[in-house]
């Protein structure tokens, strides 16, 4: 039944396959959409990997199941389209749903980081 | 829940739909994926060759940063859909192809399956019929019967007499409405039409309100047409509103003549409504309580009495109420009613209740063929299980694992039990609609016996839940598969459990036929004690039917009328005895009377005798051929006297006087002796049922002592007594044109018609029996045949090394016997506990009739034997040179 390899998703380096990096890409992928308006797999993959100077370095694959799980939420859609050198590319872009949720996710992930920053520092 | 609570929930939703919407689009989302991921790799390595990296590099620069392309892939799909889905959809294909592949083995399996369930189907539609689903009125568990029993002894079938249903009704704190209805015979004349016999119901209005049913056209009478003096109403049954006004609806209102008074038709119920059952016309009765007080005594009780409870008021609560008014009438008529209590039943248990213990006996019965199938259809997979060790070890190899193989032999004898179960279910569905008609008594009234969808879902589920069952020792078994023996060795092989299994379950199977073949030999013999013990008449070549007067006709109109139509008939040719009786044997009819004797003392307010009073005029003796033990037979002359004398059956004389001379001593009335000059044969059927032991009887001239103004006519005839019918028409209108005759039928028929449920039951069983007997055969030989089939090898090192083919036979049988021994034993155990449930519907043979179990149990091993010998001897047959070349 359902094996879950999810161990397939985990990035070279970084906090390894833990739920938070899942909800880190989740909103790395929304921002970036959010910035950059409708793009293709490829394109949210390079932009995440240019902003984050390769210190989260992931394999470009790892996008697409959360690619997928972003899709089935309801937060981003897909359409087909040509890309600018005139391939064939799957286009993603935010719903209304999705724009909304960003700042949920902004908010909560603000959260988690202030009170880990407060725990580090009280240390 | 917070907002951020809500927006997840509503996003998990959204999740779970495009999962289930990705399950239909399956082959469109792998190609947009595998697009999706070949257009990134092509971008990817666009980018890298623009930035001057030669074409192969580039392309490896895009594959490396992508990662696993096949493992992304195949995390995308499995979160696309829903594998598990996936999967089982994928096993039932696969299970669909495997039984096009052996077509033989599937159309066995699923035909044994089809007979297990439905028989199991076909029986659990009779008793959600009758005892599970509400019966058709409004608020139904509300509606109780009343009835009235004697504290000990024989009652009257639980009818109740005039004034205690008023004193019923004046004192009760329990009931809403309390109604009362009895059978009765009318003549309809209509227009200029000829006289009509109608099924005639007197009921009080009450009637309506205690079951709430609503007429198709008019009105019912209601409590001011209950008084005495109104205009007389009727209710006309949808059937009789269809023969005898042709379903016109302009009935409504009209006047018609019934039994001499003209009555007006106030309303037609629907054809759904059949109380009592066969009615075709509810008269008003317009009783009224000051005219009833003087019947209170025996032989005065003829009302069914059937109430609503007031809502909240239970039927414990209702049965103290009625306890506390019996014991009140106990102590103001002691004489009357001093050993008489109420009773009350549900509606249901008044209707069906009787019908319980054969209605469980059926369920066990079908219970126990459908587990049977099951071993049968266990027994064949695991058969063939073995067969497919070499797939299993195969696919097992390529990485499936043992879950996922369990769970595809599940999906395959669950594939199996759905459609054994959905063929099984049609053909319960084809059986239920030919024969609901015609089975006996109540279950044979239309709408009475239907197949609902909550049947049709517990037979699925019973489907889906036999092809777990007899799928989980296959599927178990698998599990256990040696990898490399069984791929390295190429052919089959078991441990020793596999083996003790089958065995287990030969043993089960024969256990349970055995029960079902005791239950269908006990049934079978009690029925033929029921249809050939001496019935104290002879039925062949008897036609019988009924008329009725008012039952204030004057004694002279009643004996002129009766009197003429015997001498007609009598002058019939092909008539050889004709004579008459106020109720037919085989006919639930009760009229009770407590007597003194001139032989026995008498205690005031103690009666000597409690008695079934029978009136009979005509040559009844003849035509019934009932024979004169002692005495004489009753002449017209007796009925013209004062005292009239009496005919008593020996049951009387045995309880009463044994061993004495009965002939002219005096039964008492009253104090007016009636003199016994006669002494009859016991008729069976007299007592209700013709399983009933007749109790003592008394026989009164039916002319003497006012009259009695129903009668059933009894014509012997010499051939065919149907083709009498006519002429007797005939005759009767010639005498009275003003009357009908009605209840034609023949006394052959009227036994058949008593006999019917006992039979139906016995057929069922007996059938199971056959089943069951049948699929254990089968399910023995192939066991036997498998065990030859797996060890050819084996007999033939055996052979090599001296064993004689005699002793290769007895290797295999004894191997089936023991377990099938085992069987019987245990069998003939639990049928020992289980025919007690049978006591009751038991005729004339004891539950453990030992001779019953040795038949039993020797119908049994026969064909066991026989199915056991035959891959037996080919075990014997085995040329030892061959088996061991085999390898």
């Amino acid at each position: 039944m359902g094996e879950d390899k999810s161990d397939v998703l985990r990035p070279t380096a970084g906090a390894a396959g833990s739920p938070m990096l899942q909800g880190t890409l989740d909103l790395m992928v929304l921002k970036t959409l959010e910035s950059m308006g409708p793009q293709h797999g490829y394109g949210i993959a390079r932009r995440i990997e240019q902003i984050s100077e390769q210190a989260l370095r992931l394999n470009q694959g790892t996008i697409y199941p959360a690619l997928l799980r972003l899709r089935q939420r309801g937060w981003i859609k897909a359409e087909w389209g040509t890309s600018e050198n005139g391939r064939r590319a799957r286009y993603y872009s935010l719903t209304k749903t999705g724009k909304a949720q960003i700042e949920r996710e902004t908010e909560s992930w603000e959260r988690v980081a202030a009170t880990m920053a407060r725990f580090l520092t009280a240390g | 829940m917070t907002r951020d609570d809500r927006e997840r929930a509503v996003g998990e939703l959204r999740t779970i739909w495009s999962r289930c919407v990705a399950l239909f689009r399956r082959r469109r989302l792998d190609l947009e994926l595998d697009d999706e991921l070949r257009s990134h790799l092509d971008i990817a390595a666009e980018e890298n060759r623009r930035r001057g990296m030669p074409d192969e590099e580039a392309r490896g620069k895009a594959m490396r940063d992508f990662g696993g392309v096949t493992q992304v892939r195949e995390t995308v799909r499995m979160r696309e859909g829903w594998p598990f889905v996936e999967n089982l959809r994928r096993d039932v294909l696969y299970a669909l192809r495997q039984m096009r592949k052996s077509p033989g083995f599937a159309a066995v399996v699923i035909a044994t399956l089809a007979l297990g369930i439905g028989a199991t189907t076909a029986i659990f539609t009779l008793v959600y019929s009758t005892l599970v689903r509400p019966l058709p009125y409004p608020e139904d568990q509300r509606i109780v019967a009343i009835h009235d029993a004697r504290l000990q002894g024989q009652s009257t079938g639980g009818l109740m007499s005039m004034p205690r249903f008023f004193d019923l009704r004046a004192r009760n704190r329990s009931f809403e409405s309390l109604a009362f209805f009895y059978f009765d015979q009318g003549t309809v004349v209509s227009g200029t039409q000829l006289p009509v016999a109608v099924q005639k119901t007197r009921t009080n209005a009450a009637f309506w309100q205690v079951f709430g049913v609503r007429p198709l056209l008019g009105r019912t009478y209601d409590a001011r047409d209950d008084q005495p003096g109104m205009p007389a109403t009727v209710v006309l049954s949808y059937d009789a509103w269809q023969k005898i006004f042709g379903g016109d609806p302009g009935v409504i209102n009209r006047q018609i003549t019934l039994d001499g008074f003209t009555v007006t038709i106030a309303g037609v119920m629907p054809r759904s409504f059949d109380v009592p059952s066969g009615t075709e016309l509810w008269h008003c009765a317009q009783f009224d309580a000051a005219d009833w007080t003087k019947y209170r005594g025996e032989g005065t009780r003829f009302i069914n009495v059937f109430a609503r409870l007031k809502p909240g008021v239970t039927l414990a609560m209702a049965e103290g109420d009625l306890e506390r008014i019996g014991e009140q009438l106990r102590r103001e008529y002691p004489l009357t009613d001093g050993v008489w209590q109420f009773t009350s039943h549900t509606l249901r248990e008044d209707r069906y209740g009787a019908m319980r213990p054969a209605l469980v006996v059926l369920m066990i019965a079908s219970a126990l063929l459908l587990a049977i199938a099951c071993i049968n259809v266990a027994n064949l997979l695991l058969s063939r299980a073995t067969a497919r060790q070499r797939e299993v070890a195969l696919r097992r190899a390529l990485g499936a694992s043992a879950g996922r193989m369990t769970m595809q032999f599940l999906t395959e004898s669950v594939v199996l039990g759905v459609i054994g179960g959905a063929m099984g279910v049609a053909g319960a569905f084809a059986l239920v609609r030919g024969v609901a008609a015609r089975l006996p008594g109540r279950l044979g009234l239309p709408g009475a016996v239907e197949m609902s969808w909550p049947v049709i879902w517990v037979a699925l589920l019973i489907a889906v839940g036999t092809g777990i069952a007899f799928g989980i020792a296959p599927a178990l078994e698998n599990r256990r598969i040696e990898l490399n023996t069984a791929m390295k060795r190429g052919e089959t092989r078991l441990g020793g459990s596999g083996h003790g299994l089958r065995s287990a379950l030969v043993s089960v199977q024969v256990g349970l036929s055995l029960i079902l073949l005791v239950g269908a030999t006990l049934m079978a013999e009690s029925l033929w004690h029921l249809v050939k013990n001496p019935l104290g008449f002879a039925p062949e070549h008897l036609l019988t039917f009924s008329m009725k007067l008012p039952w204030n006709t004057k004694e002279s109109v009643v004996r002129n009328l009766y009197g003429g139509i015997q001498e007609k008939l009598e002058t019939l040719p092909g008539a050889i005895a004709v004579g008459q009786m106020d109720a037919l044997p085989t006919l639930d009819w009760h009229l009770r009377s407590n007597f003194d004797a001139d032989w026995l003392p008498r205690t005031a307010n103690q009666p000597a005798i409690n008695a079934e009073d029978r009136s009979i005029s005509g040559n009844f003796l003849g035509a019934m051929s009932v024979p004169l033990v002692e005495g004489r037979g009753l002449s017209k002359q007796d009925s013209l006297v004062k005292n009239v004398p009496v005919l008593v059956n020996q049951e009387l004389v045995r309880e009463y006087l044994p061993g004495a001379n009965p002939l002219g001593r005096h039964l008492l009335v009253d104090g007016t002796p009636h003199e016994i000059v006669g002494v009859i044969a016991n008729l069976r059927g007299t007592a209700g049922s013709i399983a009933n032991p007749p109790g003592p009887e008394v026989y009164w001239p039916a002319d003497g002592n006012g009259g009695v103004t129903e009668r059933f006519f009894v014509v012997r005839s010499q051939s065919d007594p149907e083709q009498l019918v006519r002429a007797i028409r005939e005759q009767v209108h010639a005498v009275d044109p003003t009357q009908a005759i009605g209840n034609v039928a023949t006394m052959d028929e009227l036994l058949d018609k008593a006999v019917a449920q006992p039979r139906l039951n016995m057929a069922v069983v007996a059938s199971f029996a056959g089943i069951a007997l049948l699929l254990a055969c089968v399910g023995i030989y192939g066991v036997v045949a498998f065990f030859v089939a797996q060890r050819t090898q084996e007999i033939g090192v055996r052979m090599a090394l001296g064993a004689t083919r005699a002793g290769i036979a007895a290797l295999f049988i004894r191997r089936a016997l023991i377990p099938a021994a085992v069987g019987l034993l245990a069998g003939a155990g639990v049928s020992l506990g289980l025919t007690q449930l049978l006591r009751s519907q038991l005729y004339g043979v004891k539950a453990n009739d030992p001779l019953v179990y040795a038949v039993s149990i020797v119908a049994l091993l026969v064909p066991v034997a026989i199915a056991t010998l035959r891959p037996a001897l080919v075990a014997a047959s085995v040329n030892p040179v061959e088996a061991l070349r085999a390898e």
